[in-house]
């Protein structure tokens, strides 16, 4: 059995498993589906079903790698695009490993040159360093630092969400992705509606785009003459939204940076150290932000500009603005790893486990010949490292070496 | 969020305020015991009516204002004939509509929304939150000790403040706290002509009237005379060869990673290629310039080219994105002086290419992909 025929085989038998249980997204007749054929490789798009029972049927009968619906509500999701007569769509955030720098480095990701085959590990390079090209295949792999990086810029949104925009925990639906990422889904009426420049402005905000106290255009060099005009310019912060934030944030940064912290962030200010607790209680408490001896303005502006990158979140802009995306189908099979997109309670955050609770496939094992594979965590156990050895492994770690390119069925 | 339901009164508006204010739902109660059908606005007894419709829609096309018609009482001004004003609107709304000419519709929800706000601006703060109600705006009064007028759900702030170009009303620089936006006055009167704008401009693409009588019609063909006079070009006149030298620079950075066959993102290749479509490339030249950066897939470039020039699917053509929009998208790169003053790369384009001589021009690929459409 080749290796591809073996991981649809399990497919296979998910899809025809009477057990497996696939929620049906909210307005389901509203949806469009779509799904990728394993075999084929081709996208079956703009399809409506009239319940999930059928749609189940229609997905053991043909067994896809991935499955999708539409974060948008439509008349008539069947027809073309033009046609469908948008009426609304959830607010979508997907915050993947691969759009993010990660405390890993990838370095567990492989990439090869496709012009001249050269290939290394890590991220991938925009120019091949030996032949200046810049096609590459990488193997990437979904590695407990790249869950975690992605987990802490979720619980970021998170906080803001319920926070600032005052949607209750039980409101947001958040998912692992099935990858190495989270997916956070707001269906509540008040948002359906947005239209994509409504939806942008909460993506520069979930990010830090814009923010006037630090923006570059008012802080800009005055020309000669003004220069006592700037600099009696007043730094304030008042508290709502983002300047609470800012606040809170410093409050929290001070508190525990050292002075090589503040040098490292460009801060040479040895005051700034030196009069932290002043600072706290002065500025941050009580607004006087100008009586902090030997703290100017730019000073605020560059802790302000650190704080800003600390608190922010890293999603992915396009899928948030994108009024028509589609987006993987809760409780489906990632075709990347054989894990599932599963939800789970937004107060989980820290606890959540997602290589334990994701594992799709939980019987049986596999004899596969490991190419290369990192160390690595599945299902609650560790396995791994692996180079060119035989192994038998639960199929779910089996399932998931074959997908990301590092095994083989041994026969 | 706040409980709203509390501080709602079911208090209608006078017949003053719909006069003032004849875009609200109430105007349509008021008017339907008159069931005023399209006929009788052609007959003698509507023709003060029918005057007065005339004369909103050409005070709008040629001084931004639609002018109500005040007399003196005491010493404050009043509404003369609070009837006549309302029954004109819809019929103002009617006769723009005949135009089927986007600038007078624009011109003409503009005015009505400054009116209206200029009205608004001296109103009551209980006036204001009935209006913006109205509208079904999630909104309050804010409480009596707090530093603001008004408490606004964030999604009906962003319908409207997302128009809005300055730093001031981006949702990160907003007073935001559990889904409420904390306002005065003068932001949400601010909103409210955004929201009267969107409105009328809704109204005004959605009458389902595809005959008109012959009077009607001879008055919307006066008005496009007017606007002609008034409003000035249709289109943005770009120059007539592709000055590369005006391009601004999110634009050359896209260019200069797509001649060098690097992979741009969705959004970097959709601004390039809409890019060139509006500035007057033909679909065929900027699928040949793709071409000439050897490496791509000419039946997908192709289609996806005039897809965005509107040949292809619905027949829109698709316009570049905005600046704001380039700069979530991380697409914005190298920005200058110039970039600081516009919001639409396009603009950057117009006015840099009218400083450039067009002897400058013309590094652009070949010389026959220069020329454009």
């Amino acid at each position: 059995m080749s290796s591809r025929d073996f991981v649809y085989s399990k497919f296979t038998e998910f899809y025809n498993n009477s057990s497996t249980v696939i929620p049906a997204p909210s307005s389901f007749e509203q949806r469009e589906f779509a799904y990728l054929m394993f075999k084929e490789r081709f996208m079956v798009r703009h399809k409506r079903f009239e319940s999930m029972q059928v749609f189940q049927n229609v997905l053991a009968r043909n067994v896809p790698s991935d499955v999708y619906h539409s974060c948008a509500y439509y008349e008539s999701p069947d027809l073309e695009m033009d046609k469908k007569g948008w009426i609304g769509s959830d607010l979508v955030f997907d915050i993947d490993a691969d759009h993010i720098p990660t405390s890993c480095g990838k370095i567990h990701d492989e990439w090869t040159c496709q012009k001249c085959e050269f290939s290394g590990k890590g991220i991938t390079p925009e120019e091949c360093p030996i032949c200046e090209g810049d096609k590459f295949s990488a193997k990437t792999w979904p590695c407990d630092l790249c869950i975690e990086s992605t987990r802490i810029e979720t619980g970021k949104l998170i906080d803001m969400l319920t926070k600032d925009f005052g949607f209750a925990a039980n409101e947001l639906h958040v998912f692992f992705s099935g990858h190495r990422g989270y997916h956070v889904h707001v269906e509540d009426e008040s948002v359906r509606s947005l239209d994509a420049l409504s939806r942008k402005e909460i993506v520069d905000y979930i990010t830090g785009l814009g923010l006037s106290v630090i923006d570059k255009d008012t802080k800009e060099k005055p020309v000669k003459g003004r220069k006592r005009a700037a600099a009696t310019k007043k730094f304030n912060l008042h508290d709502y939204g983002w300047n609470r934030r800012l606040k809170v944030g410093m409050s929290k940064f001070l508190s525990t940076a050292t002075a090589e912290d503040l040098k490292n962030l460009g801060l040479k200010n040895k005051n700034l150290f030196k009069n932290k607790d002043v600072i706290l209680k002065r500025a941050i408490e009580d607004g006087q932000w100008d009586l902090i001896p030997g703290v100017s303005v730019a000073t605020w502006h560059k802790l302000a500009e650190q704080i800003k990158s600390l608190e922010s979140a890293n999603i992915d802009t396009v899928v948030t603005t994108d009024i028509h995306r589609l987006i993987r189908m809760n409780g489906t099979l990632h075709g990347k790893t054989g894990l599932l997109k599963i939800e789970f309670p937004a107060h989980q955050i820290d606890d959540f486990d997602p290589l334990t609770q994701a594992v799709a496939f939980k019987k049986g094992t596999a004899r596969v010949l490991v190419s290369d594979a990192p160390e690595f965590r599945l299902g609650g156990a560790t396995w791994g490292p692996y180079k060119n050895v035989k192994v038998v492994l639960p199929t779910a770690a089996a399932v998931m070496l074959i997908l990301k390119g590092r095994a083989e069925v041994a026969n | 969020m706040m409980d709203r339901t509390l501080s709602i009164e079911p208090v209608s508006f006078t017949k003053s305020d719909i006069a003032k204010y004849p875009f609200l739902k109430e105007t349509a109660r008021y008017l339907s015991p008159l069931d005023l059908q399209i006929e009788d606005l052609t007959s003698p007894s509507m023709h003060q009516i029918l005057d007065r419709a005339m004369e909103r829609v050409t005070s709008a096309i040629i001084d931004f204002t639609v002018r109500p018609l005040i007399g003196a009482q005491g010493n404050r001004y009043i509404i003369k004939n609070p009837e006549k004003e309302i029954i004109s609107f819809p019929v103002a709304i009617m006769l723009v509509s005949a135009t089927d000419n986007s600038l007078i519709k624009k011109r003409y929800a503009l005015a009505e929304a400054k009116q209206a706000t200029s009205e608004l601006n001296s109103e009551s703060k209980e006036l204001i939150l009935k209006i913006a109600l109205d509208f079904g705006w999630k909104i309050t009064l804010a409480p009596f000790d707090s530093a603001f007028e008004f408490v606004l759900y964030f999604s009906d702030f962003l319908q409207n403040a997302s128009h809005l170009h300055d730093a001031k009303w981006k949702l990160i620089n907003s007073k935001l706290s559990k889904g409420d936006v904390y306002l005065n006055k003068h932001d949400v009167v601010r909103l409210l002509q955004e929201e009267v704008k969107r409105r009328i401009e809704k109204r005004l693409n959605n009458t389902p009237i595809d005959r008109y009588p012959p009077e009607i019609s001879e008055l919307a063909e006066k008005l496009k005379i007017l606007a002609a006079e008034h409003i000035g070009q249709a289109e943005t006149e770009f120059p007539k060869v592709v000055v590369q030298e005006a391009f601004p620079p999110c634009i050359n950075a896209l260019y200069d990673a797509a001649s060098k066959n690097h992979h741009l993102p969705h959004m970097g290749r959709f601004a390039l290629t809409a890019f060139l479509v509006n500035i007057g490339m033909s679909p065929e030249s900027v699928t040949e310039l793709f071409r000439s950066f050897s490496d791509y897939n000419e039946r997908l470039t192709r289609y996806q080219v005039e897809h965005i020039a509107g040949e292809r699917g619905s027949g829109t053509k698709y316009t570049c994105p905005q600046c704001s929009i380039l700069q979530t998208h991380n697409v914005c790169k190298n920005r200058d002086d110039l970039c600081k003053r516009i919001y639409h790369p396009l603009k950057y384009y117009k006015i840099k290419s009218e400083i450039t001589t067009p002897s400058q021009s013309g590094k652009l690929g070949e010389s026959s992909q220069l020329k454009s459409n």
